[in-house]
């Protein structure tokens, strides 16, 4: 409240300072802030960004002074490989399963530790773990588990009588996608797991009880009580799962490098080989560009989805 | 008389029902087992002697065995990859938080045109991915004659932290009461001196939290390091272990320290200030 006061009355009191503090125009002091950001922001983000459009219209071994100018033609040869066309179809697919399980789990074990029971900080330090691991380092532990003949998956499955499923997981072409992305869940379901574990802390217990009083099933209060209290951790978790999947390119690129026969690249892996071991650096550029765009319009929309349900 | 303020968990079906209790430790346990034991593995890799490994992986060690360790320490140069990685993160940090403080109080805050689309701009930079311009960033820092020097993953390092830097201080800087910026400047004090002697003394949970963020995400980094770091003697620890990887790829016990080594200061201090860690994630989801 006096705070409030002090502002009304300001207006009388003003003309007498003026002079002793002289205000600059807004624009200059926003800018004043603003411009160490802008110089770096500029330099090394939005100038790339546009090289990287306009290296995408040119034919370029990367070390040659001269660029070949090629207009739309990395793009036109982009839609007809088939590589990229793969590439891409296993970045959708790890896209949907690194969203739909990391989320499902996560959920899952924040609302079996809703309650705070025992062994709750135990359960919720080990959950989270995997997060403040390095993906590389994730990625050569799993590279170590999923060694046919050393790894300890195998050897697990032995133990309990499923020999028979036992796999060279990442050296099989039908299996080795699946198995990269059940490294990617299990590291991502702590960040969700969190997220969820703190919003449901703040789902109204009225509601929750008032529910209960009225009969509803625990499937019941979960639907229609819990799950619209926590929707917008839910579609924080969800975009930023997204696109966490749509980027990927650590696991794959300790683990497979995109092999075997193709079986585990990405748009990321793909064109990190175009330009920097194939030399056709103007033809990653273009698979860059396109794989980005379709990073942004994949966030857009699930935002956009979400706030038109709402 | 009215009710205490409920902090305490409410009683739920699971605590009331046995039954329901037991399957949810099973599930619990399980998850547990599923999480921890990758980790537990390589930490017993790194200390058993070899055979004892091939017997039982998971056995506790009759006799712990540094051998591994030492020697990873000096074959691997982790000592130097630690220190770069340290540098880097803390340069990294330094200029994310410095500049998307300044930048979040002018966003949050500050009125003046062409504000909220510059805003965009820097919220573009959340979503796009490095992928997006590793190409021409790479020859940038090359043209630049910074390819070879810290610089060349310092300077994108911090461009890349900036979209995320911008939109969490500007949140924070939002949430602050705006009447006590309003009678600093009505008592004489031009915009920089609000700012600092005002408003910046009470940013600092926003910043702490900013502070974690980065620093978890620049130890991580793997990608940019990748194309901008090209001399040996200057990469952070992420690539001084895949190169590590590379090469003793079949010893399993070089390698089960190695990882041991570059993950356990991130794993302490994680344990340390988990609370903060934790917090720092929620409160930023929730801001957003």
């Amino acid at each position: 409240m006096a705070s409030t006061l002090t502002v009304r009355g300001a207006p009388e009191k003003a003309p007498r300072r003026i002079g002793r503090a002289p205000l600059r125009s807004p624009l200059v002091a926003g800018l004043g802030f603003l411009l160490p950001a802008i110089v770096v922001y500029t330099v090394f983000m939005i100038y790339p960004f546009a090289n990287n459009v306009y290296l995408s219209l040119f034919e370029w071994n990367g070390l040659s002074p001269d660029k070949e100018f090629v207009g739309l033609q990395n793009y036109q040869t982009l839609l007809a490989d088939p590589l990229f066309w793969s590439a891409l179809k296993h970045n959708v697919i790890w896209a949907v399963l690194g969203t739909v399980l990391p989320v499902a789990i996560g959920l899952l074990l924040a609302m079996l530790l809703r309650d705070q029971p025992r062994g709750y900080t135990v359960f919720r330090a080990v959950f989270f773990m995997p997060q403040v691991l390095a993906p590389v380092v994730v990625a050569i532990i799993f590279s170590w588990i999923y060694d046919p003949t050393f790894g300890i998956l195998n050897r697990l499955l032995d133990d309990v009588g499923l020999g028979a499923l036992a796999q060279p997981w990442i050296g099989d072409p039908n299996t080795a996608l699946y198995a990269l992305i059940a490294v990617f869940i299990w590291v991502e379901t702590g960040f969700g797991f969190v997220v969820f574990l703190a919003a449901l802390q703040e789902v109204d217990t009225d509601l929750l009880d008032a529910a209960e009083v009225d009969c509803a099933n625990a499937w019941q209060s979960f639907r229609h009580v819990t799950l619209p209290s926590i929707t917008n951790a839910m579609t924080l978790v969800v975009v930023i799962q997204l696109i966490a999947g749509l980027n990927v390119f650590d696991y794959v690129w300790v683990m497979t490098q995109g092999g075997p026969a193709n079986s585990t690249d990405l748009t990321s892996t793909y064109l990190y080989q175009q330009a920097f071991r194939e030399t056709n650096v103007g033809y990653g550029a273009a698979v860059a560009t396109v794989s980005t765009l379709i990073t942004l319009v994949a966030a857009v929309a699930v935002v956009q989805l979400r706030e038109r349900r709402q | 008389m009215t009710a205490p303020p409920a902090r305490r968990p409410r009683t739920t079906r699971l605590r009331r029902n046995p039954v329901w209790n037991i399957l949810r430790y099973v599930v619990l346990f399980f998850a547990l087992a599923v999480f921890a034991m990758p980790l537990i593995w390589m930490v017993l890799a790194a200390v058993k002697p070899a055979t004892e490994l091939a017997q039982d992986p998971f056995a506790f060690p009759h006799d712990i065995e540094l051998g591994n360790l030492i020697e990873a320490w000096k074959v691997g140069r982790y000592g130097t990859y630690l220190g770069n990685t340290l540098f880097y993160c803390l340069a990294i940090v330094v200029g994310v938080t410095l500049l998307s403080c300044l930048g979040g109080y002018a966003f949050g805050v500050l009125e003046f045109p062409g504000r909220d689309a510059l805003f965009a701009v820097f919220l573009i930079g959340v979503v796009v991915p490095f992928q997006a311009v590793m190409i021409p960033s790479y020859y940038l820092v090359s043209d630049l004659g910074i390819l070879g020097t810290y610089w060349a993953y310092i300077l994108p390092g911090i461009a890349f932290g900036l979209g995320f830097g911008m939109f969490m201080m500007r949140a924070f800087f939002r949430g602050l009461p705006r009447e006590i910026a309003s009678a600093a400047r009505l008592d004489g004090a031009n915009e920089w001196q609000v700012f600092r002697r005002v408003m910046l003394p009470m940013a600092w949970p926003g910043l702490i939290t900013l502070t974690i963020f980065q620093f978890m995400f620049t130890w991580k980094t793997f990608l940019l390091p990748l194309v901008l770091v090209q001399e040996e003697s200057k990469r952070p620890i992420s690539l001084g272990i895949t190169f590590f990887f590379g090469r003793y790829s079949s010893d399993l016990g070089m390698i089960a320290a190695g990882v041991t080594i570059s993950s356990l200061p991130m794993v302490v201090v994680y344990l340390l200030l988990q609370r903060r860690i934790t917090e720092g994630i929620t409160q930023g989801a929730v801001k957003g």
